[in-house]
């Protein structure tokens, strides 16, 4: 066990380096000079080259990502170019905003997914459950910088429920949170549907009715307790991609998070920046990743005691 | 009294292109302490015709008529009577032991649970208790181990041995045991089957056998009703029907038993038909394949059945 968890950390450090050093590469070979956004209107060229090698752009790809290393493994992510503030620290500032958001998106599908799907699978073919079913695929089909928009026109101009953007209260959070909930919530009731038929259908399920097992227990105690093995996978995998994809959520809300920030850090060509958010946003979503994997034993006694039998 | 009167009992089953009636008008009884069984190849209704008494099929599949009084309650109609019997005064040994438990809850969960069913005021302890010791009566080595295990960690023989534990546990006045050794090895069979007999002599509970498996038949009913196409062909004690089997059908079954001895291939001495067919079909009272009581595996209940009227469609 303890070995299998250090392989994983060791997996995630590697992965975090491939996509730090892809993205690093990319940045420095897509067209546009990061110096031009930084220096004063109407620049000499001896000024430009100033900037340059104050960033340190003036020197070969491989050469910067040899000092770029050589910085990361002294705890160093580089230096803003925008903020001229260690990128890490803003990157942190603005991560608990994304990971509120995260987990309240992840709340809010849970507590609606998970119902509306057993009912789903519990009226399987009957009218109600048919209406259901065309929503949940509407709900995956529409856009979410469109949904934002609609949730924004309705609630926020037209209602004036709510304030149209940024963070002032609480409540801001909730039109974000809706947004990015809805697809979730299609995908997962859809996912948790689809477990619950099955598993409503299967031998143990028939043969436990047969002892008197009341049809609340039936759902709940055995289908949903089986049904919720790959629920709860894709839940985590779902979560984990909240943490780097909820960019055009943020940005249509203007929700401080790191999405928002990245989006700014590209226009400003600020490389470190974007560095120092891939670093730690990948991270975190392959820590939530392994954190679902290992609760999987935990959930399923197969997984955990092995499939041999005595 | 009989712990289980049926008369006229017919099975509908709704499939996608065709209605089909499974079960055609069945009557029989079962008295305390008796061992009645329905015997027959695949898809002559005789699963259909138990899990109907035990109103497992679901509604929108299959339509139940007539009459089936357990302990003296017509289980037909309402589902809330069959909701009152189920593990209180009758109980199901199924067919497969290896899926017909929750493989994400130990063994001793399930029985517990099973227990408090049939007594709800029994606390947890003696709950448990009482499963060590059904766990024991039915032979299962280190009880409080296996208590603990996890169905797949237990061999078929041993799930079985769990399940049928977990029916007595019920006291229930009748067992409906669905083919309860034909997924199991020969070798498991025979001790499931003595099992089922010793703990018969000790309680007197009735029991309701489904096999396709003469053998079986013989070794563990009083009586006995021979199935084919949703019917009974020849009923009467054990003894008579094996014996002196009147209906042809039977008498196809009992030959179907192997015999020790020189091999002669049969279908070099008389023209066989080919045995599997297709839904709807109605196959005429001289098809059954020479081997078919022996080795084939039960459990569809349409193949083969009446078929009553094409379901229209659009």
């Amino acid at each position: 066990m303890l070995t299998y968890v250090l392989k994983r950390i060791g997996q995630t450090i590697l992965t975090a380096f491939l996509a730090v050093a892809t993205v690093f590469v990319l940045l420095r070979m897509a067209p546009g000079d990061p110096a031009a956004n930084y220096a004063p209107p109407n620049p000499s060229s001896e000024q430009l080259e100033a900037i340059r090698q104050q960033f340190g752009l003036d020197q070969t790809i491989p050469v910067q990502f040899w000092t770029f290393l050589q910085h990361l493994f002294q705890g160093d992510v580089g230096t803003s170019f925008f903020f001229k503030r260690p990128a890490l620290e803003v990157v942190l500032e603005r991560l608990p905003y994304t990971i509120t958001l995260a987990v309240a998106a992840i709340i809010l599908t849970s507590i609606v997914a998970i119902p509306l799907g057993v009912w789903m699978a519990r009226r399987n073919n009957t009218g109600p459950e048919l209406g259901a079913n065309i929503g949940t695929i509407a709900g995956q089909s529409m856009p979410d910088f469109w949904i934002g928009f609609v949730l924004l026109i309705l609630f926020a101009v037209n209602l004036r429920w709510f304030e149209p953007s940024g963070y002032d209260s609480p409540a801001s959070i909730i039109l974000p949170t809706v947004t990015i909930a809805i697809l979730q919530i299609a995908l997962i009731s859809r996912l948790v549907r689809r477990e619950m038929v099955v598993n409503l259908a299967s031998p143990y399920l028939t043969v436990a009715r047969s002892r008197g097992v009341s049809e609340r227990a039936l759902t709940w105690r055995y289908a949903f307790a089986n049904a919720a093995l790959p629920v709860v996978t894709a839940l985590g995998t779902r979560f984990a991609a909240m943490l780097n994809g909820v960019v055009i959520v943020e940005v249509v809300f203007n929700w401080p998070g790191v999405g928002e920030l990245v989006v700014n850090a590209l226009k400003q060509r600020d490389f470190p920046l974007i560095q120092a958010t891939v670093l730690v946003t990948v991270m975190l979503a392959l820590f939530v990743q392994l954190l679902v994997d290992l609760l999987y034993p935990l959930m399923d006694p197969r997984v955990r005691l092995g499939e041999a039998s005595s | 009294m009989s712990v289980l009167e049926v008369k006229d009992l017919q099975v509908e089953l709704m499939t996608t292109d065709a209605v089909v009636r499974a079960v055609d008008g069945v009557s029989f009884h079962i008295d305390e302490g008796e061992t009645v069984t329905i015997i027959g190849e695949s898809g002559s209704g005789k699963s259909t015709t138990a899990m109907a008494l035990l109103r497992l099929l679901p509604d929108d599949l299959a339509v139940i008529s007539g009459e089936a009084r357990i302990a003296g309650q017509d289980v037909t109609g309402d589902r809330k009577v069959i909701n009152q019997l189920r593990g209180r005064v009758v109980a199901l040994i199924p067919q497969d032991p290896m899926t017909a438990l929750n493989p994400i809850r130990t063994i001793g969960r399930q029985m517990t649970e099973a227990v408090r069913i049939k007594y709800p005021k029994l606390g947890r302890s003696e709950a448990k208790q009482r499963a060590l010791s059904l766990m024991e009566q039915v032979h299962i080595r280190n009880p409080a181990k296996q208590f603990d295990a996890y169905p797949h960690q237990l061999s078929g023989g041993m799930l079985q041995r769990v399940l049928i534990a977990m029916a007595v546990s019920t006291d229930a006045d009748l067992i409906v045991a669905d083919e309860p050794t034909s997924a199991l090895d020969v070798t498991v069979q025979a001790g499931i089957l003595d099992l089922l007999l010793e703990l018969q002599e000790q309680t007197g509970i009735a029991l309701l056998l489904i096999t396709h498996d003469l053998g079986v038949a013989r070794l563990m009913s009083d009586r006995i009703h021979v199935m084919k196409s949703g019917v009974f062909v020849e009923s009467g004690p054990v003894t008579d029907v094996v014996d002196h089997p009147q209906h042809p059908y039977t008498q196809k079954l009992l030959g179907a038993i192997p015999e020790l001895g020189p091999w002669h291939d049969p279908a070099l001495t008389e023209p066989s038909q080919p045995g599997p067919y297709a839904v709807g079909d109605v196959p005429d009272s001289g098809s059954v394949a020479p081997q078919t009581g022996s080795t084939e595996a039960s459990g569809s209940a349409a193949s083969g059945a009446k078929l009553v009227k094409e379901a229209s469609h659009g």
